[in-house]
């Protein structure tokens, strides 16, 4: 028994040091520290998002619906606060930028944000969003990511909030992008541990079970 | 053990099991393999893999069916589809999980079920079949888990396959041809992931099941080999039993019923807190979808073919890596001839035997890391030292295990 743990214990090492992202970012990433379970958090992220994210990104594989009823508003609710009465609680998450609109303007596509956590980390999404300056000719870039075509979104809560408003603004829509990656996340941790609370249960009965079978075979 | 007495055969008349068992073998089938089935009484927790792999297949089977239901096999939906079981789909999520974690834990099993067979000698006479058709299955599950890593549609599923078909192209002569042949595509395209849908989904899944089904035939021919590597055949009781063998049911059948309960704690806590295996069992580039425009910075392949990997880049020559790599696994089949001792088990074997083993799985777990890492001289250069040891047991071990000092190995299991 205590060789099988050794074994199980050794198989597990390679898990717990993470795959190095690949291409480095150039600075350390900040952690976003947010918490997938603050609901508020995630209400004002999505309004966030839609405020100051949608003008380009999408989250095309979310629907307003799905939103809804993960977020705790009702369907008149979301479309109130994150389309202005715009669309309807079956569409996808679209930006309402016209096709072909930011290749003209920025040169490049702004990429979908559905699945922007799970490639790059919500840490990134964090870092990147706080991590803008402006040289001395005025000229705005990213530490996380030089020479990004995407403007300095969050530089009016940059300039009129408290640093720890706009670390919380940049914390909120991390969050939100997070849940946006895998929208069952919570259901899975949530349904986690009761599996293996009855997995539990099952291999007390099963070992009980060999136990008995067990009991004429001399060793 | 002479209180087992083998079961009477002889079906009672006019029952409905023996209208079955006239017009089919089904109580001599079910005695032969599993109520009258005698395995060794000493088997360790080594042996709960072979029961262990036969439930991740099972569970490859039965959720891949079901994400077949959704999952639509072409280049522009294949990505959006896989969202849309993950997010749509109910109960998607879940599915999807325990098909992505099982393939990860399908290796994890069948690499400690290999381990075993060279711990154990079981590869040895009279199981040189069981260990051939093994590893025919090992090879037809590294094919249905390439095929299948392509069907995301992600960029390390993308690239991945490229890399690899592309190493066809590196044989002499029809390589070019071949790699075309293969790809259907002079690039990784539409055409490339049909096709390996088709092959994830029928065709290799049909091999698989039938070299399981020889697997174990052959294994029951031949009865299990044991921690003592002792043939528990030679010495039998009054009504012919081996005196060391219990009946598979319900000995064993309880036994390895922990074993899998075991096993699934293990695999819902990954599946249910790290689906993505620390990036190793889901790749985070796999999130962007296919370009065939942007190569990723580094192309990893999923961890359980890194050892091999290693070892293809380990070689300067790309189609002498493609041998080596190749060679890498070819010559695990000779194993029976390789090895010419005749105890079989690692616990009466020569400190000859023990000292090459450990070299040969701390290589391939070596080798597996390094698969992992992007290139440099320093990491080239130690995969190179690690690619010859990996192969030097395969060189020494008919010399050494010739002339090994081993223990005396006992009449009856401990």
């Amino acid at each position: 028994m205590k060789k099988l743990l050794t074994i199980f214990s050794l198989l597990l090492l390679p898990l717990v040091t993470p795959v190095q992202a690949a291409g480095g970012y150039g600075i350390e990433l900040k952690p976003a520290e947010n918490n997938l379970r603050d609901q508020d958090s995630l209400q004002r992220g999505a309004i966030l998002f839609s405020n100051y994210c949608m003008a380009c990104h999408s989250v095309k594989y979310l629907r307003y619906n799905r939103i809804a009823r993960d977020l705790g508003w009702t369907d008149e609710e979301v479309i109130a606060k994150m389309t202005f009465g715009q669309n309807r609680v079956v569409d996808n998450v679209m930006t309402r930028m016209l096709d072909g609109v930011a290749m003209e303007v920025m040169g490049t596509n702004p990429p979908d944000l559905s699945l922007m956590s799970r490639l790059k980390g919500t840490d990134y999404i964090y870092t990147f969003l706080t991590e803008y300056y402006q040289d001395e000719k005025g000229n705005w870039d990213n530490h996380a990511l030089k020479g990004t075509s995407m403007p300095n979104v969050l530089e009016g809560i940059q300039r009129h909030a408290s640093p720890e408003d706009y670390a919380q603004a940049a914390r909120d829509i991390s969050n939100f992008l997070e849940y946006a990656g895998e929208p069952a996340k919570l259901e899975r941790l949530d349904l986690g541990w009761k599996v293996i609370a009855f997995l539990l249960v099952l291999l007390l009965l099963t070992y009980l079970l060999k136990k008995e079978y067990w009991r004429d075979i001399k060793h | 053990m002479s209180d087992f007495k083998k079961s009477d055969s002889q079906v009672k008349q006019g029952t409905l099991l023996a209208w079955f068992d006239k017009r089919y073998p089904l109580v001599s089938t079910w005695n032969e393999h599993v109520g009258e089935y005698y395995a060794p009484k000493n088997f360790n927790f080594w042996y709960f893999f072979g029961s262990l792999a036969l439930i991740v297949l099972v569970n490859q089977f039965v959720t891949g069916i079901w994400l077949t239901m959704s999952y639509k096999p072409s280049a522009l939906e294949a990505f959006n589809s896989v969202e849309y079981i993950m997010r749509d789909v109910e109960w998607g999520w879940l599915i999807r999980y325990m098909h992505s974690t099982g393939a990860s834990a399908f290796f994890i099993v069948i690499y400690l079920h290999m381990t075993r067979g060279l711990l154990y000698g079981s590869y040895k006479e009279p199981r040189e079949l069981v260990w051939i058709i093994g590893m025919l299955l090992f090879l037809v599950l590294m094919a249905e888990a390439f095929m299948g890593y392509l069907l995301p549609w992600g960029q390390m599923s993308y690239w991945g396959a490229q890399v690899i078909i592309s190493l066809f192209g590196a044989i002499p002569l029809i390589g070019p041809d071949l790699a075309l042949w293969v790809r259907g595509d002079f690039v990784i395209s539409d055409a490339t992931l049909n096709r390996f849908f088709a092959l994830h989904v029928i065709a290799l899944p049909m091999v698989l099941l039938i070299l399981v089904f020889m697997h174990i035939v052959a294994l029951h021919q031949v009865g299990s080999n044991n921690p003592d590597g002792i043939e528990i055949k030679k010495v039998k009781n009054a009504h012919g039993l081996p005196m060391d063998g219990i009946p598979f049911h319900p000995y064993y059948s309880v036994k390895d019923s922990m074993g899998a309960v075991f096993f699934m704690v293990i695999f819902a806590a990954v599946l249910f807190y790290m689906p993505e295996g620390g990036g190793y069992f889901i790749e985070p580039p796999n999130f962007e979808p296919a370009n065939p425009l942007k190569t990723p910075d580094h192309i990893a392949p999923v961890w359980y073919f890194t050892p091999f990997y290693a070892i293809l880049r380990a070689i300067p020559d790309k189609f002498l890596g493609v041998v080596a790599m190749g060679a890498a696994i070819a010559v695990l089949f000779a194993m029976p001839w390789l090895d010419r001792c005749k105890v079989k088990s690692i616990r009466y074997r020569g400190m000859s035997f023990k000292i090459l083993l450990t070299v040969l799985i701390v290589s391939f777990v070596v080798l597996g890391w390094l698969g992992t890492q992007p290139s440099t001289p320093e990491l080239t250069k130690l995969a190179q030292i690690f690619t010859a040891l990996y192969f030097m047991f395969f060189l020494v071990l008919p010399f050494t295990s010739k002339y090994e000092k081993t223990k005396p190995v006992p009449e009856r299991v401990q």
